[in-house]
Parts: structure tokens; C-alpha cells; sequence
């Protein structure tokens, strides 16, 4: 910071301030973000729906497996907001309990996607040889199973709960992680500051963790985030199927059941599937402006 | 788009008009045609002697025929037998067989044969109890057999109707082990009203008229084709275009109402009766605290039975009250109604010392459900909801497929699960076994899976089991279902609604007209047109 100070004061005063003054890369990030104003709407959605997520529950305090009223209410009617599905629950309120369990399940299970997806396209980016052979090979082999059958084989066989559903999604999705994070990896491990390490006695784990990691982040978070998006869909496909932790109340658990009455009472699926759509619409904005945020080209605009 | 429409409306009005026309020719029934049958699964093989189940229970009784048939009011009517006799004092039952009674090639029917069937079906049926006390079967000539008991069986006349009496050919099935014969599925040789034509598996059945048959001038239908149809979807399409005549076992509501609104079929809930299909909530009667009668009264009284049959049914369906069918001769209404009633419900919980923690919470316990039904989740899900207003926090478990479920229960490792069991016509053969403590066969699919032990519950029904005359044979069953219900070992809630689904345009006699349904001969049905 001082080495850079110290070139402005002694050189001739800028035409523009901001282009010469150098900021923290953080401070960069973030106005580039903000830049995207459709980031930013995804980014207020996401928020609302997380705060719904986390605070709602603390503040109503309701049942949302209670039966309140007579099923299939339209909205309004009976003072529910969105009206009630197939049981006589309040929609709304199972709407906002839903945020929680959707979002955490989507959260896990992109969690799930990344460290397996990090791990071995770490592993076989960095050492290569047959390592990179053995692994890529079981990525394919992944590859070619098609996910959502996979990952009802793996719900079916360990019954649904939450988490047989956020480690099935994770099972089924984190080959495209890999792969990306070893295209990083092969291109990183030859930059010289790579060099520079192992020139110093760095350890491969070093190297890979502190070295090379941070400097692959960036694409990776701008995947993570997409990765939720797709994981809610897949949570909401398998609920639909009836694959669903009967027990805590989820947005595509509210789609399976109430898909019988798709024709009778359409705002039960409508709402939901709604929600979901949102969600993952702000998530793939979050991605878009990430990506923007990262990119150094644009920053010099 | 005006003129169609007005083209398509004229069509409309002369469809309207032959339609209204048909009624008059339709009093005398007519030879020939095909009824075509959809169900939403098929049977491996067609032999009712070693299996139940409806799927083999539906072909089967086409193919083969029973001694007895019963009509829609529990009166037992001749079939293969002319005529029968049960012994003064219980211990014999004299059988009379028709003399033209042949089988699909051409052997004559003799009292061999049903000696030869009874002794299989003892040995070979899921329904142990069903033949449990026949000695023997003796033969004095060929028409003539002679059932021997242990000791009187009023359920003998009921085991020897529908699906689980009928007589097979000793000179085809009397060889080697019955059930790796593979004529139970191909070159059948039945004695029923029609014979096998085709059989792909796990597609279609085709069977024709039996030229031969007993009864003369039946059956009327040229053919049967049976076709599997898994997907409620193509049931529905199938039968609102006319593709099928004829389904059994509809129960799925929104299957119901859809197909309520089509002006040529037909929804019967009729011939059930015999199967007598109930829906429950079963307890562990061995765990804590459903060991005490005063928790499971409890949960009886916090379910609100008609709201959820007006939910999970569109009421379609019927309440049940007790272990029998409310179809069933020997049904009883005058038991404990468990009407809904959440204070009552909270007092008992309180009587046996659950009280309620700092969040309300007195129980935490555990529900099974079937698995593959958005029903039977529907069902669990407002089980759930309901025992959560008096402090039981139900988890539900949900099985990975039904076999899963089924070794769950059988094996006793539950709480409450939610459970659909048959009557299956006679209460010696589907109701005792759920109720009595000599049946707790730990592992054996719907035993007494409840491990309920009640001695008087036991001593009603062994003497009802013995009892021939019916009326003290029916004071006996409500004897048995007050007691039953009132010790609560079981929670019921619904019949399940089972209807029979038919195109009236085209099928006259509809086979509706038995306790039995269409696991019943349909040598009466026609084809209109």
C-alpha cells in the first residue's frame, strides 16, 4: 500500500483519481458486483429468502404440518394468505418453513458437490499421470450414469430423509466440479509463483491448499453458486417422486403433494413452484454477477 | 369453428338418441363378444389352490371353478356342486358334484379331484385355517366326496367359494411339487366357465369360452382379455375412450372423481363385501407405553376419523368401526365409536402418566406406512398432524419399497404403523388371525403383528369358530368386536374404498352381483351390442 502511495504523490496528479488509486481487492470485487444490477436483485431475493428462512421459524413459531382449515382453499379465503393445500395446512406458512429446509438441503447438498468435486479434480490436476487416468476415469464413469435415476436408487435404498437426499444430490453432481477444478489445477501448477513454492520446499499439500486454491476459487464459487440452484431442483424432482423426508415440510415436497389436485386447485403447486423458481433464478444471478465480480478485464472499465 | 362445433353437437344428439334407444333390448342377455379387463398388475401364475391375492384371485376364478358360489347377500349358492351337506353334528360336510361337469380337456370332474384340491390347497394356501380342521376326504363314488372335520368349521362353506375352493385336476397338478408346476401359468387346465387362450407375462391374459362348461348355455362372453395397466393415467384413458370395458380395486380418489363424470360408466363399490378390505393404525402392543390400553384409547379418540376420510377419499369411502367389515354378515355396529374428542384423549394420557414436558411434547414414537400410495402418506401425514394437538410428536419412517415394510412389521420392530388387512370372507379366515395369541408368528406377513393377548378375546372366537348355528354365530362376532375394540389394540378408521368400474353401454350382468366381486365366475356377463 505505501509503495503505492508513495508513486502517486511523486508523479504528475492523475486526470481521475479512482483509475490510478490502486483498491483492496475485496472493495474492487464488491463494486464490480454491484455494478450487475441484476446480481443485485438476485442477491436482495436470496437474502429475503434466507432471513425467511432463518428468522421466520423463531418469530411465528407455528406447525406447519398443522391441519388448519378445510383443504383446498383458494387464496384469501379463510384468512390464508395463499390459501391451503391438499390437508387443509396453510400454504403460506408451509412456504416459509419450506425455506429452510430447501435451503439447506440445497445448501448441503452443494457443499457435498464441491468438497467431492474439489478433491479429486485437485488431486488429479495436480499429479497427473495416473492418478489423473484412474480419476477422470471414475468421473466418467459418474458422467455417464444418468443423476436423477442414480440419486432415486440411492434415496430408495436408504430411505428418505434429509440427509440421504443432500448426500444423493451430492453423489450425482460434483463431476462437473471435478473437471473444472482440474482444468485450474493443469493450467495453475505450471504459473510460476507455483514454481516459486516448490522452489522454496513447499509440500504438495501446501501447494495445492494455499498455492494453487486460491487462485482457483474463483471460478469454483461461481459454480458453488449455481451448484445450490441445481440442487434445489433436484430436491423439488425427488420430493415430486414422493422421494421426500415425510416429516419436515419442503417446497417440492409441497409440489409431490399436492400434484393430484394440479387441475382442482392449481395456486397449491403454483406457490411453490414459484418459490423454487426464484430461488433459483437469484442463485444463477448471484453466479452471473460473481463471475463479473471476478473477472479482472472488466474491472479495468 | 362455428360450424363444427354445431356439427360435432348434432353428433352428440344422435349418439344421445341411439343411446337412449338401447335400454329396450338390453333385458335379454346374448352369446358372444369380448370384455376387455384392465388391472393394475398381473399375477406370475393363475392357480388359486397355492396362492391368494387378487391378481391370480380375478384370472383364476374364470379359470377354475369352486364347489360353491355365493350371491350378493351371503347366500351360498351350488356351482361345481349340485348340492352339500353339512353333518348334524358338524363333523362332515357331504359334497355332491354335478355329473357333466368336465375339465378344459375333456376328463370328466370326480370326487378325486376334489379330494386331490382340498388336500392341496390345506397344504399349499397362505390360508392355513381356512382347511385347518380337515381330517380327510373321503370319496364313496365319483360324485360324491365327503369332508371330514376335526371339529364343526362354520367357515367351510365360505372356503369352498370364489378364489380360495376351486378344484383343479389331480391327473395335471397331482405330480411332483405343485408349485414349480409350470402348468400353473401355461396349457391351464381348469374347470371354470373359460379357458386359457394366451398368457404373456406380465402383460395380458386372453381366455375363451369353454364350450363345455357345466352350466348350460354359459357363459355368455366369447372372450376375456385381462390386461395389466400400471399407470392410473392409461386406466383412466382407457376407460373414458372405451378402450376397456371393465376395472376392479379402483380406490385412488382423484381416479373416482374423474371417472364419476363420464356418462358411460359406471362406479360401484358392490362386491366387496367378501374381501372386506379395512384400513387401520396398528399398535406394538408390547412397547411402552402402548402397552397400556389407556394410550392406545387415547390416539382412538384423537383421530378424527371422518375428517380424514372426507380428505384422503372424497368420501368414497366408508368408516369402520371394528376387526369386521362393515359389509359382512357378522359385522356389529355397537362397539366403542371412539368419536373425536381431544380433551378425553388428553385425560387418558394424563391417567397413564404422560404429562406434558415444557414445549407440550409427552410422547415421542415412531408410525410406519406403507409405502408407494400418496394415500397411505396422506393417510400418515394427518396421523401425524392430529396425535401432535394431544403432545404425541410422531416420526413417520418411511420404507424403501413394500417388502421393506412388510419385514418391518412382521418382524415387530415398530410403534404404530399403518396397516390395509382383508377380512377375506370368513372371520375364522381373515379376522382371528389377526387378533388371536396363538397366531404371533414373528416374521410371517399380517399375523397377529399387534402381539395382542387377550384370553376372553381368544375364548370368543374359538367358540365362534365352532359355532354352526348363525345366529349365535353372529352374537358371538359382536361379543368379540366390542371386546376387540374396546382393548384397542388396533385403531380403525376406514373401509378401503374399492369400487368396480364398468362401461354400462357395453357389459350387461356387470360382475357386481357376488360378495366376491370379480374374483367371482363371470359366466353371467354379456356384451350389449
Amino acid at each position: 500500500m505505501s509503495d503505492s502511495e508513495s508513486t502517486t504523490q511523486a508523479g504528475p496528479p492523475p486526470a481521475d483519481m479512482d483509475e490510478i488509486f490502486v483498491e483492496h481487492p475485496f472493495r474492487q470485487f464488491v463494486a464490480m458486483y454491484f455494478r450487475n444490477y441484476a446480481a443485485v436483485a438476485g442477491l436482495l431475493v436470496f437474502v429475503t429468502i434466507v432471513g425467511a428462512a432463518l428468522f421466520a421459524p423463531m418469530i411465528l413459531d407455528l406447525d406447519p404440518f398443522e391441519m388448519v382449515d378445510e383443504p383446498l382453499l383458494r387464496p384469501g379465503e379463510g384468512g390464508h394468505l395463499l390459501g391451503t393445500d391438499n390437508l387443509g395446512r396453510d400454504l403460506f406458512i408451509a412456504i416459509v418453513y419450506g425455506a429452510r429446509v430447501t435451503m439447506a438441503v440445497g445448501g448441503a447438498a452443494a457443499g457435498i458437490t464441491l468438497f467431492i468435486g474439489l478433491t479429486i479434480g485437485a488431486m488429479a490436476g495436480f499429479y497427473r499421470g495416473w492418478v489423473d487416468e484412474v480419476l477422470m476415469r471414475v468421473t466418467e464413469f459418474f458422467q455417464v450414469l444418468p443423476p436423477l435415476l442414480l440419486a432415486m436408487v440411492l434415496v430408495a435404498l436408504f430411505s428418505p430423509t434429509l440427509e440421504t437426499v443432500a448426500i444423493s444430490i451430492g453423489v450425482v453432481s460434483w463431476t462437473g466440479v471435478a473437471r473444472l477444478a482440474r482444468a485450474e489445477f493443469l493450467r495453475l501448477r505450471e504459473q510460476e509463483f507455483v514454481k516459486a513454492a516448490r522452489s522454496i520446499g513447499a509440500r504438495d499439500r501446501r501447494i495445492i491448499w494455499l498455492v494453487i486454491m486460491p487462485n482457483a476459487l474463483p471460478p469454483l464459487i461461481v459454480n458453488a453458486a449455481l451448484t445450490v440452484g441445481i440442487a434445489i431442483l433436484f430436491e423439488a424432482a425427488l420430493s415430486f417422486l414422493g422421494l421426500s423426508d415425510p416429516n419436515v415440510m419442503s417446497w417440492g415436497k409441497l409440489i409431490g403433494d399436492n400434484r393430484d389436485y394440479l387441475l382442482d386447485a392449481p395456486w397449491t403447486v403454483t406457490f411453490p413452484g414459484v418459490a423454487i423458481f426464484l430461488t433459483v433464478l437469484a442463485m444463477s444471478l448471484i453466479g452471473d454477477g460473481l463471475t463479473d465480480a471476478f473477472n479482472p478485464k472488466l474491472r479495468e472499465r | 369453428m362455428n360450424k363444427y362445433f354445431k356439427m360435432a353437437a348434432g353428433g352428440a344428439a344422435m349418439l344421445a338418441a341411439t343411446a337412449l334407444a338401447v335400454p329396450t333390448a338390453q333385458a335379454e342377455p346374448k352369446q358372444g363378444g369380448t370384455l376387455t379387463m384392465i388391472y393394475r398388475i398381473i399375477a406370475g401364475h393363475f392357480n388359486p389352490a397355492i396362492a391368494s391375492g387378487t391378481p391370480t384371485g380375478i384370472p383364476g376364478t374364470q379359470l377354475f371353478a369352486a364347489l360353491i358360489r355365493y350371491d350378493d347377500q351371503w347366500r351360498p349358492q351350488p356351482y361345481l356342486a349340485e348340492s352339500w351337506k353339512i353333518a348334524d353334528d358338524g363333523l362332515s360336510v357331504q359334497v355332491n358334484l354335478r355329473k357333466n361337469a368336465v375339465f378344459h380337456d375333456g376328463h370328466p370332474i370326480t370326487s378325486e379331484d376334489v379330494a386331490f384340491s382340498i388336500e392341496t390347497i390345506k397344504a399349499n394356501h397362505p390360508f392355513k385355517t381356512m382347511y385347518g380342521p380337515v381330517t380327510k376326504v373321503t370319496t364313496p363314488d365319483k360324485h360324491t366326496a365327503i369332508i371330514h372335520l376335526s371339529a364343526p368349521h362354520p367357515a367351510i362353506e365360505l372356503a369352498m367359494s370364489s378364489q380360495l375352493g376351486v378344484v383343479i385336476p389331480k391327473h395335471i397338478y397331482g405330480e411332483g411339487n405343485i408349485r414349480k408346476n409350470p402348468r400353473n401359468s401355461q396349457d391351464i387346465v381348469g374347470s371354470g366357465p373359460f379357458k386359457l387362450k394366451e398368457f404373456k407375462p406380465g402383460e395380458y391374459i386372453i381366455m375363451e369360452r369353454f364350450d363345455d362348461f357345466f352350466l348350460e348355455g354359459r357363459p355368455y362372453l366369447d372372450q376375456i382379455v385381462f390386461k395389466k395397466m400400471a399407470e392410473s393415467t392409461s386406466r383412466i384413458i382407457a376407460l373414458e375412450t372405451g378402450k376397456a370395458d371393465l376395472t376392479a380395486f379402483a380406490s385412488d380418489p382423484q381416479e373416482l372423481t374423474r371417472l364419476k363424470k363420464s356418462k358411460h360408466l359406471t362406479l360401484t363399490p358392490d362386491g366387496y363385501s367378501a374381501i372386506g378390505p379395512l384400513n387401520w393404525l396398528a399398535f406394538n402392543t408390547t412397547r411402552k407405553p402402548f402397552d397400556d390400553k389407556r394410550v392406545r384409547q387415547a390416539i382412538g379418540y384423537a383421530m378424527n376419523k371422518k375428517l380424514m376420510i372426507k380428505i384422503l377419499y372424497s368420501g368414497f369411502a366408508k368408516r369402520a368401526t371394528g376387526p369386521i367389515h362393515p359389509g359382512s354378515v357378522f359385522y356389529s355396529g355397537d362397539v366403542n365409536d371412539y368419536a373425536y374428542d381431544v380433551a378425553k384423549a388428553k385425560a387418558l394420557l394424563d391417567a397413564a402418566g404422560l404429562k406434558p414436558d415444557a414445549d407440550g411434547i409427552r410422547l415421542k414414537t415412531t408410525l410406519n406406512f406403507i409405502p408407494g400410495g400418496a394415500v397411505w402418506k396422506r393417510w400418515s401425514e394427518i396421523t401425524k398432524a392430529q396425535l401432535k394437538k394431544i403432545g404425541i410428536d410422531v416420526t413417520l419412517k418411511a420404507s424403501s419399497d413394500f417388502r421393506s415394510w412388510i419385514k418391518t412389521v412382521a418382524g415387530h420392530d415398530f410403534d404404530m404403523t399403518l396397516d390395509s388387512v382383508f377380512n377375506w370372507g370368513d372371520p375364522v379366515i381373515g379376522v382371528h388371525r389377526t387378533y388371536q395369541s396363538t397366531n404371533i408368528r414373528k416374521g410371517v406377513p399380517w399375523h397377529n403383528t399387534q402381539q395382542f393377548r387377550n384370553a376372553d378375546v381368544d375364548a370368543v372366537m374359538m367358540k365362534a369358530g365352532l359355532e354352526n348355528d348363525l345366529a349365535k354365530r353372529k352374537a358371538l362376532y359382536a361379543k368379540m368386536q366390542k371386546m376387540v375394540v374396546e382393548e384397542a389394540p388396533i385403531i380403525y378408521i376406514n373401509a378401503s374404498p374399492y369400487h368396480t368400474i364398468y362401461n354400462h353401454d357395453r357389459v350387461g350382468n356387470p360382475p357386481v352381483d357376488s360378495i366376491w366381486g370379480t374374483s367371482s365366475p363371470m359366466d353371467n356377463v354379456y356384451i350389449k351390442q
